[in-house]
């Protein structure tokens, strides 16, 4: 389990993270959201023990930050947003050298190198040295690092930034792959639909501030009145409208074109009572469409801006 | 899952690091090496014939083994701007969440600065050796260790002025006139006695002029005694220590900000 303890990290005289208290439990993918310069990076460079907090404490699988930094090290890899290794060197290099300074055993080192080459598709490449290489697969390297290491603790900050779409639906294959066999994922975005998809919970993050933590589902569901549902009517029936707003869950009501738009809280729950409403009223109902609250909206709703 | 490697082995793989990097890039070997090679054969080899009859020794000897002493000098001043560089780049983040301990990183990035000027350095020994004719292998095992202390204080030297100046622009300044005046202000290149007389004491008891008598008395025979001993260890410690300290304490403090 990783504690944040009321966790400040201050430079001169920017607060890049304010009084963050939260935990991530073991084995869960902890989505990490905030828009570029929200914090999360200072937050996963404190944790690692790169930054010293300037006030309060992170606990990691039980060793202090601050007091027992080598153990807290000794558990975390990280895959940094922008590539962070020795560019004149190649792509095996890179990763052996990872490898052997993270403890990796010759064996499986070798086994675990030679696989994750082939699975990324960069075997023919390996000996290039990276400079050379294009910005995806530059990425691929980095995120490789952790794959190789496997460590307690996976960090990736943007693991999927200039990936192609297969790329990135492997790299979502192999982070799900890391917790299966008993990481805990710390994942740091500001791709919804990553977040969306990756995460058991997301902490959102805005001007330093955790300001909501919770998992995806619970947090779309405290966005009350949000739930659109778009009924496509053969002839609109005006009287709908006053029919619908009589309903407690629902919040407006109006017909754009053939259409209702009706704009509710448990979309998803009262739909077929909405319909059974319009067939009642004589309605005849063409298409349906129920369009509930994003990730992003949510994350609109508590920081009031919106991502990227 | 890992298992946690020995300090011995972190610190190997930290000197590794800088080995791998230094062989990826051959064209700075083989520049520096051909600037030796020229400064040795068409240099010291003309101010022989110009001096043959006012020198009591041949100065292509006394030359070649300066020459040698003043490149590793000059190799082992790059782990300031290694440090630079790491920190533009990001690098140093990704260097200090690996697992390793702080006092451990801070040893190995010096050490591998000393490493990888005695390699760069040891082919030209051995030729030093050669031209010189000296055969001794332990002599030359003996120069090398020599070589290794001295580059060792020079890069506490030169990690201590990248600590200190924060600046990229002034440290490339500061540490071009660091690495002029330790070489030249010694008796690396030319005789204690032909230098002005305000500066000899000060390249009396410069590092680098004593590593050059030591390694003289062993290759070549010349005077040597505790006085360069003294001078070398003296340097390694005060600086090897403060550049270490002062990296320790940047890193610990929370990195460079």
């Amino acid at each position: 389990m990783i504690e944040f303890k009321d966790v400040s990290k201050s430079f001169k005289n920017v607060d890049a993270v304010k009084d963050v208290t939260c935990e991530i439990r073991d084995r869960e993918i902890f989505g990490l959201l905030g828009p570029n310069g929200a914090g999360k990076t200072t937050l996963i460079m404190t944790m690692a023990t790169v930054f010293r907090p300037t006030k309060g404490e992170i606990v990691v699988d039980g060793h202090s930050t601050i007091t027992d930094p080598d153990s807290v090290k000794q558990l975390i890899g990280i895959s940094f947003q922008d590539p962070k290794y020795d560019r004149i060197l190649s792509a095996r290099e890179i990763l052996e050298w990872h490898a052997k300074v993270t403890g990796v055993d010759k064996v499986t080192r070798k086994k675990r190198i030679d696989e994750i080459l082939e699975k990324f598709g960069l075997a023919s490449e390996a000996k290039k040295r990276t400079w050379m290489l294009s910005g995806g697969t530059k990425k691929k390297i980095e995120n490789a690092k952790v794959f190789v290491q496997r460590p307690k603790i996976a960090v990736f900050d943007e693991p999927t930034a200039y990936l192609d779409v297969p790329s990135r639906l492997m790299v979502w294959d192999m982070i799900d792959e890391l917790r299966d066999e008993g990481s805990t994922v710390l994942l740091a975005t500001n791709m919804m639909d990553e977040a969306d998809r990756m995460s058991d919970r997301v902490g959102i993050m805005s001007n330093g501030e955790m300001v909501q933590v919770g998992e995806p589902a619970k947090l779309k569901g405290t966005l009350k009145g949000r739930d659109v549902i778009e009924l496509k009517l053969e002839v609109p029936i005006q009287e709908l409208t006053a029919e619908m707003t009589k309903i407690d869950e629902v919040k407006d009501a109006r017909f754009e074109g053939q259409t209702l738009k009706v704009v509710l809280s448990n979309g998803r729950e009262l739909l077929p009572f909405i319909i059974n409403v319009v067939n009642a009223k004589g309605g005849k109902v063409q298409s349906v469409n129920l369009k509930e609250p994003s990730l992003e909206d949510v994350f609109l709703y508590y920081t009031g801006t919106k991502l990227a | 899952m890992s298992t946690k490697p020995s300090p011995l082995f972190v610190l190997w793989v930290l000197i590794e690091r800088d080995l791998r990097t230094l062989i990826r890039s051959p064209w700075i070997l083989i520049n520096r090496t051909a600037f030796f090679l020229i400064q040795l054969f068409v240099f010291a080899a003309l101010v022989t014939k110009m001096t043959l009859s006012s020198l009591p020794f041949n100065y292509f000897d006394f030359y070649s083994v300066g020459a040698v002493v003043s490149t590793i000098t000059s190799i082992a001043f790059i782990i300031g701007a290694d440090l630079f560089e790491e920190e533009e780049m990001g690098l140093l983040d990704y260097l200090l969440s690996l697992p390793l301990g702080h006092s451990l990183f801070v040893l190995g990035r010096a050490l591998g600065g000393a490493v990888r000027g005695l390699i760069y350095t040891a082919p030209m020994m051995v030729l030093v050796a050669y031209v010189d004719g000296y055969s001794s292998p332990v002599g030359v095992l003996g120069s090398w260790l020599v070589l290794f202390v001295l580059a060792t204080g020079i890069s506490g030297l030169s990690i201590t002025l990248a600590m200190v100046i924060r600046n990229e622009n002034r440290f490339d300044v500061v540490i071009a006139m660091a690495e002029l005046a330790t070489v030249r202000v010694s008796a690396a290149i030319y005789p204690l006695y032909y230098i002005p007389a305000a500066i000899q004491p000060v390249a009396a008891y410069s590092p680098v002029t004593a590593t050059s008598d030591l390694i003289r008395g062993i290759v070549l025979g010349f005077p040597t005694g505790l006085t360069d001993v003294t001078t070398l260890v003296l340097f390694v410690a005060v600086f090897f220590g403060l550049g270490s300290a002062f990296l320790f304490r940047k890193i610990e403090g929370g990195r460079f900000e």
